[in-house]
């Protein structure tokens, strides 16, 4: 998917742990998998605003366009 | 939801009871019937057999459609249904009712052909007809399961 979810960088920036962040934002770890390997097809708004008040950070900030490399 | 579990299991229990009177039918009343029509008109007594075979067909294309319900539930019961392996069984539904609906037009057209009195050609006409809209109506209720099957795949891909 050309879109990424930067979620990696956040939780870097955080020093947050997957688990913990998967517990606050209350998404299964695999689903943060799904999200984090690129292979989400959707995402709810709420989920979205979960994650960007739990890493206190924009949409922007998570959500990235890379060009298709396939 | 509780209502639907219960009619559920209540579609069940009738589902049972209607395939029993179904096998009744198959194996005493329909031989039996026209054994005994034979019997008392020689005349059409050559017609015993085929009579008895498309008849016991046609409770077999009934019987096909109760198993298939009865696995369509199973799935409902599960929330499985809105899966590929639903589209199976009403396949299996939208089959039965086509070839109980081929071998109907056929008797129509061989009753229609050589009966004297419009009676029994009036009757088979409405339940070919019936039959129809049922088939027709099967075949869009799955392309509405089919549908709901995809929305359900995108929905579950959400996170």
């Amino acid at each position: 998917m050309p879109i990424v979810v930067r979620i990696d960088v956040e939780l870097a920036r955080r020093k947050m742990s997957v688990g913990e962040f998967s517990e606050r934002v209350g998404l299964t770890p695999a689903n943060v998998a799904v999200l984090k390997n690129g292979r989400a097809k959707a995402v709810r708004f709420s989920t979205l605003e979960a994650m960007c008040r739990v890493l206190d950070c924009q949409p922007g900030d998570l959500l990235e366009w890379v060009e298709e490399t396939s | 939801m509780v209502g639907e579990r219960r009619a559920v299991g209540a579609l069940r229990l009738f589902l049972v009871l209607l395939f029993a009177i179904l096998v009744v039918f198959q194996t005493l009343s329909l031989p039996g019937k026209f054994a005994y029509m034979a019997k008392e008109s020689p005349d059409l007594a050559d017609l015993r057999w085929p009579a008895t075979a498309v008849t016991v067909f046609w409770v077999l294309c009934v019987q096909v459609v109760i198993v298939c319900t009865w696995r369509l539930l199973t799935l409902v019961r599960r929330d499985r249904i809105f899966t590929p392996a639903a589209l199976t069984w009403v396949d299996g539904i939208v089959w039965a009712i086509a070839a109980a609906w081929a071998t109907l037009l056929a008797v129509f057209l061989y009753v229609g052909f050589t009966a004297d009195d419009p009676g029994a050609p009036m009757l088979l006409l409405l339940l070919l007809t019936g039959i129809t809209v049922l088939g027709l109506l099967m075949v869009v209720m799955r392309a509405l399961l089919r549908q709901a099957t995809t929305l359900r795949a995108d929905m579950e891909a959400v996170i």
